[in-house]
C-alpha cells in the first residue's frame, strides 16, 4: 500500500515523443485515481513530462493533449528527413498549442505544484522552476525543458532572465529519490510505473536517474524519444500506460480508494471530467468490478485478457481524441503521393527541393526571429568571447605544461635518486601565465621575461635539490623531506620575485601514484 | 606498496605475496601504461575499505581449490555470542552475489544475518577477486563449471549442509547447485533469481491486434544492433572506456552510491563495483555462454525446477519494483506442487537489488527462513 498519511508527488520523466504514454499514465490516474493527482503536493516534469505534468495541474482536458502529441508526431513524420528537416520547427510547435490549449489562470494552479526540471546553461546545474508569474512564463518553462541543444535549435531560450536548455540532461526524473515519489517512466526499469518487458536481462544503466534496463524493446523506445513512430504505435504506448498505471494502483490498493471525501463536488465541477462521467456508462463499471474480482491471477497469467478489456475501455474523451488523431486524411493527393513512383521521384529531386525548403524556412525562420535578434546576438558574442578566453588559457595551459615538462625530465635525469617525491613545477609559473594576455606582442615581450627567469630558475632549483638532497637523506620519511623542499624552494622563489602560488596537495598525490 | 591496503580487517593473509609472484609473469607489459585504472590490489583496497563497517568476527582468505583456482571467500561469527558452541551446531549461511557484483554488496546483511550462525559469502569463480579462468563457450559446460566451483569450495571449506542463498545470476547458479547436490542444501533462498522464465517463442501471438504486433516486434535494425551487441562481453564498454571507466559507473549506475550512502559518503561503492568489473573478463564469459540475446538463459531454470527434491523448502524473494518478474515465482511454486515447500516474497520498495535496498526487512525475512531450518 502506498503510504498516503505523508505528502506524496509525482515524477515524469522525460523520454521526446514518448510523452504519449505519460498522457495515458494520467489519465488513468486522474479517472481511477482522482485523488491521488488532486492531493499530490508537487507534480514533476522534465521534457516530454513537464508537459504532461502541466496538464495535470492546470487540469486541460488529456485526450487534447495526447492528440496535440500525435499530431506534432505526424507532422515530424511528414517530411523524409522526419523531425531533422529544417522546416520542422519543434519549438514553435510546441509553444504554439500550449499557448492555445492552456487556461488562462494556469499560472495560479500552477505555481507551488508544478515543477519543471531545467538545465541552466552557465554552468549545467538542474533547476526545478516552481513559481510562475504567468501563463507565458509556464509556456516558456516547458519550451525550455524539451529544448534538447541542436535537436531544436543553436541558441537556448531564455526563462526568466536566464537560459536553459532541457531538463534531462541534468535530472530527468525530478526527485525520484524521495520515498514516496511516484516515477513514471515509459522506459522499462525500475521506476513506479514503468511497462514491464518480459525479459531478464541483468543489465540496467541510469541515464540522469531514469532507470533504463538494456532491452531490445528499450533500445527501440530509446530511438523512437526523438524519431516519433506511427501514430498507431503511439497511441498503443499511450494505452500502455493506461495499462500500467491501472497495474500500479491495483498493486497498491488505491484503484478503488477514495481517499478524502471532501473534494468530491470540485471534481464534478470541472467540465472535462464532466463529460467523461457522462460518457461513462454501466457497462464499464461493471467491468471495473469485474476487473477487481479477477484480481490477482488474472494479473499474473492472463493479462492478454486484461489487456483487451482496458484497450477496449481507455477514457472514452482520450480515446476518441486518439482515433482522430491517427486517422489519416485519406485524399487523392495523399494516395497518389504515397505511389512507388512518385516517392521515388521526391527522393531523387531531393537533392534540387532541400535546398530550396531549407532557404524558404531559413528567411521565415528569420523572420520570427527578428524580435529576439539584439538579446541573442548579444548572448552568442558573449559565448564566442568566454568561448576564445576558454581556449586561450587552455592553449597557454598546456604550453606551460609542456615546457614544465621538458624542464621536469631534465631535472629527473640529472637527481633521479636524490629526489625523494617529485613535484611538479607547473606552481612555478607566475600567474599573469594562466590568465589570457591582451595582445600577441604583449605575449612575446612576457615570454621572453618568462624565459630569463626560468633559466635562472633550473640554476636555483639545482642549487635547492642539491640542499634538499641532504635534508632528504636524514629523514626517511618522504613527505617530510618533501616539505623541506618546499620550504627551501619558497624561500628561493621569493629571493627571485617570482610570484608562486605553491599547491602542495596536488603535486604530493602525484607522486604518490607514480610510486 | 599501498599503505591502506594493509589496514583492512584482514591484517595477516599473505595473499599479497602470492598475488605478485602470480603477477610476475604477467608483467612483460607491466612497463606499458595500463589503459584501465584498475588492479588486484585497487580492488582489494576498496573491498577493504567496505568491510572496515564489520563488527562481527571476520576470517577473509583465499579457499585454494583442487584446481589451483583460488575463491576469495568471507566468513563470520558472533563474536559476543552467549553460546559460541550452540552457533557452530547450527547450519552455516552461503552467500552467492550476482552478476558483476562482489561480497562487498552485502555489507548490509553480513552482520545481522551473522548474529546466530556462522555466515559464509564468497565471490564467483571469474568475479570479485577470485581466480579468473577462461569459461567454456558451451551453456552447459560453462554452468557447470560455475556449479562445480562451489561444489569444491564447500568441500575445501568444510561445509556439511547449507543453507544457500543466491542473488540474480546467483540465485541461477544456487538453484543448479541445489539439484546437482540435494543433499548440501538445508534450504534454497533465491533473491530475484536470473535465468527462470523461458523465451516466449513467437512474440507474434494470435488474436492481437495488428498495432499490438508492431509495439512488440521491434523494427529490423535495432534486432540487427542487439546482435552485433551480444557479440560482446555484457560490461566491454567499462572496460574499453579505460580512464573514463569509474566516471561511467559513477554516472551511469549512481543507485548503488546512495544505496549505501548512510555508510560511504563517498565513491567508494561504485569504485568498488568498477574494480570488481573492470579485470579481465571470466565469469562474464561464462555468463554471455549461459545467456542469449540480452539477457535470456540458455538454460532456463524453469524447465529444470522440477529436478529439485520436492521436499526441499525453496523461498524465493522479490522486490516489488523489480524488473524481475516475480510471476516466474509463482511458475516454480505450481510446477514444485507441494506448497508448503516452495514460498514467494514480496518485499516492497525494493528494486533489484533487494538486499541493499530494505536491508532490514530482507534480514528479517532471511533470519526467519534460517530459524526455521534450526
Amino acid at each position: 500500500m502506498f503510504p498516503l498519511d505523508s505528502p506524496w508527488n509525482i515524477s515524469f520523466a522525460g523520454c521526446g515523443f514518448l510523452g504519449i504514454y505519460h498522457v495515458g499514465v494520467a489519465s488513468c490516474l486522474v479517472e481511477q485515481a482522482p485523488f491521488l493527482v488532486r492531493n499530490a503536493k508537487h507534480i514533476y516534469g522534465a521534457s516530454a513530462g513537464a508537459l504532461t505534468a502541466t496538464a495535470l495541474v492546470t487540469e486541460v482536458c488529456l485526450g487534447q493533449v495526447g492528440a496535440s502529441i500525435i499530431d506534432v508526431a505526424k507532422e515530424a513524420r511528414k517530411r523524409f528527413l522526419g523531425p531533422m528537416h529544417p522546416s520542422f520547427n519543434l519549438v514553435k510547435i510546441v509553444r504554439h498549442v500550449l499557448r492555445r490549449t492552456l487556461p488562462d489562470d494556469s499560472h495560479h494552479r500552477a505555481s507551488g505544484r508544478l515543477g519543471i526540471s531545467l538545465t541552466r546553461v552557465t554552468d549545467g546545474e538542474n533547476v526545478l522552476v516552481s513559481h510562475f508569474n504567468n501563463k507565458e512564463e509556464i509556456v516558456q518553462a516547458c519550451v525550455c525543458s524539451a529544448y534538447i541543444p541542436v535537436y531544436c535549435g543553436l541558441i537556448p531560450p531564455t526563462l526568466q532572465g536566464e537560459r536553459y536548455v532541457d531538463g534531462g540532461i541534468s535530472d530527468n526524473l525530478p526527485q525520484y529519490e524521495l520515498k514516496n515519489t511516484i516515477t513514471v517512466s515509459p522506459f522499462s526499469g525500475e521506476s513506479d510505473i514503468c511497462p514491464r518487458d518480459s525479459s531478464t536481462n541483468i543489465h540496467e544503466l541510469r541515464f540522469t536517474n531514469t532507470s533504463i534496463q538494456f532491452t531490445l524493446t528499450n533500445l527501440y523506445r530509446v530511438s523512437r524519444a526523438l524519431f516519433p513512430p506511427d501514430p498507431m504505435v503511439m497511441k498503443a504506448m499511450c494505452k500502455q500506460g493506461y495499462k500500467d498505471a491501472l497495474h500500479f494502483l491495483k498493486r497498491n490498493g488505491l484503484l478503488h480508494f477514495n481517499g478524502p471525501q471532501t473534494d468530491r463536488p470540485l471534481l464534478t465541477n470541472r467540465e472535462d471530467e464532466e463529460v467523461a462521467e457522462e460518457e461513462q456508462d454501466g457497462k464499464r463499471r461493471e467491468v471495473k468490478d469485474q476487473l477487481l474480482v479477477e484480481g490477482k491471477a488474472l494479473m499474473f497469467y492472463g493479462s492478454s485478457s486484461l489487456d483487451e478489456h482496458i484497450i477496449e475501455y481507455l477514457p472514452p474523451t482520450l480515446h476518441k481524441a486518439l482515433v482522430e488523431a491517427c486517422m489519416e486524411r485519406r485524399s487523392l493527393v495523399q494516395s497518389l503521393g504515397n505511389l512507388l513512383p512518385v516517392r521515388m521521384a521526391s527522393v531523387m529531386m531531393l537533392p534540387y527541393t532541400l535546398p530550396l525548403e531549407s532557404a524558404m524556412s531559413l528567411t521565415l525562420r528569420l523572420l520570427e526571429w527578428l524580435p529576439d535578434v539584439q538579446e541573442d546576438v548579444g548572448w552568442i558574442r558573449e559565448q564566442i568571447l568566454k568561448i576564445l578566453q576558454c581556449v586561450l588559457r587552455q592553449a597557454f595551459r598546456s604550453f606551460s605544461q609542456n615546457v614544465s615538462a621538458r624542464l621536469f625530465c631534465q631535472l629527473e635525469l640529472r637527481h633521479y635518486r636524490s629526489l625523494p617525491s617529485k613535484p611538479s613545477s607547473t606552481s612555478l609559473f607566475p600567474t599573469w601565465m594562466n590568465s589570457s594576455g591582451s595582445s600577441v606582442q604583449d605575449v612575446f615581450v612576457r615570454l621572453d621575461q618568462y624565459k630569463k627567469q626560468l633559466l635562472s630558475g633550473v640554476l636555483c632549483i639545482n642549487m635547492d635539490l642539491r640542499g634538499s638532497f641532504k635534508t632528504g637523506m636524514t629523514s626517511p620519511d618522504s613527505s617530510r623531506s618533501f616539505s623541506f623542499f618546499q620550504q627551501d624552494f619558497n624561500s628561493r622563489s621569493n629571493c627571485l620575485n617570482v610570484p608562486h602560488d605553491g599547491k602542495p596537495g596536488k603535486p604530493l598525490s602525484r607522486s604518490k601514484s607514480f610510486w | 606498496m599501498d599503505p591502506t591496503a594493509s589496514t583492512g580487517p584482514m591484517l595477516n593473509d599473505c595473499e599479497t605475496e602470492l598475488e605478485t609472484k602470480r603477477s610476475w609473469s604477467s608483467s612483460l607489459w607491466s612497463w606499458w601504461p595500463s589503459w584501465r585504472p584498475t588492479s588486484m590490489s585497487l580492488l582489494k583496497t576498496a573491498e577493504s575499505k567496505i568491510l572496515t563497517c564489520i563488527q562481527n568476527d571476520l576470517w577473509a582468505r583465499f579457499v585454494t581449490l583442487p584446481n589451483q583456482d583460488r575463491i576469495w571467500t568471507l566468513s563470520l561469527t558472533n563474536k559476543l555470542a552467549p553460546k559460541p558452541a550452540d552457533q557452530a551446531s547450527k547450519t552455516p549461511l552461503v552467500m552467492v552475489h550476482g552478476f558483476g557484483g562482489g561480497v562487498g554488496l552485502w555489507i548490509r546483511n553480513l552482520d545481522a544475518l551473522s548474529r546466530s550462525r556462522t555466515v559464509h559469502a564468497f565471490d564467483l569463480l571469474g568475479f570479485g577477486r577470485s581466480s579468473r579462468p577462461p569459461f567454456p563457450s558451451d551453456a552447459a559446460k560453462a554452468e557447470e563449471q560455475f556449479v562445480d566451483s562451489i561444489e569444491q569450495w564447500r568441500q575445501s571449506v568444510g561445509v556439511e549442509n547449507m543453507i544457500l542463498l543466491g542473488h540474480s545470476l546467483g540465485g541461477y547458479l544456487a538453484t543448479s547447485y541445489a539439484i546437482q547436490h540435494p543433499s548440501r542444501v538445508a534450504h534454497l533462498i533465491l533473491v530475484d533469481p536470473w535465468g527462470f522464465p523461458e523465451r516466449p517463442q513467437s512474440q507474434t501471438q494470435e488474436g492481437q491486434s495488428e498495432e499490438v504486433v508492431k509495439r512488440v516486434r521491434p523494427p529490423r535494425w535495432v534486432r540487427a544492433i542487439a546482435s552485433i551487441v551480444s557479440l560482446f562481453n555484457p560490461l566491454a564498454v567499462v572496460r574499453a572506456a579505460g580512464p573514463w571507466g569509474p566516471g561511467l559507473v559513477n554516472r551511469f549506475r549512481p543507485d548503488f552510491k546512495r544505496k549505501f550512502e548512510d555508510l560511504f559518503d563517498d565513491d567508494t561503492m561504485t569504485q568498488y563495483i568498477y574494480h570488481c568489473n573492470a579485470q579481465s573478463p571470466s565469469g562474464e564469459v561464462g555468463f554471455r555462454a549461459m545467456s542469449e540475446t540480452l539477457g535470456w538463459a540458455k538454460r532456463p531454470m524453469l524447465q529444470r525446477v522440477h529436478l529439485l527434491p520436492s521436499s526441499m523448502p525453496v523461498t524465493m524473494v522479490y522486490g516489488a519494483l523489480s524488473w524481475v518478474d516475480s510471476s516466474s515465482g509463482d511458475r516454480a511454486a505450481e510446477i514444485r506442487g507441494n506448497k508448503a515447500h516452495t514460498k514467494v516474497r514480496l518485499i516492497d520498495d525494493a528494486s533489484h537489488n533487494v538486499y541493499a535496498d530494505q536491508p532490514d526487512e530482507f534480514n528479517k525475512m532471511v533470519e526467519n527462513i534460517c530459524k526455521s531450518v534450526d
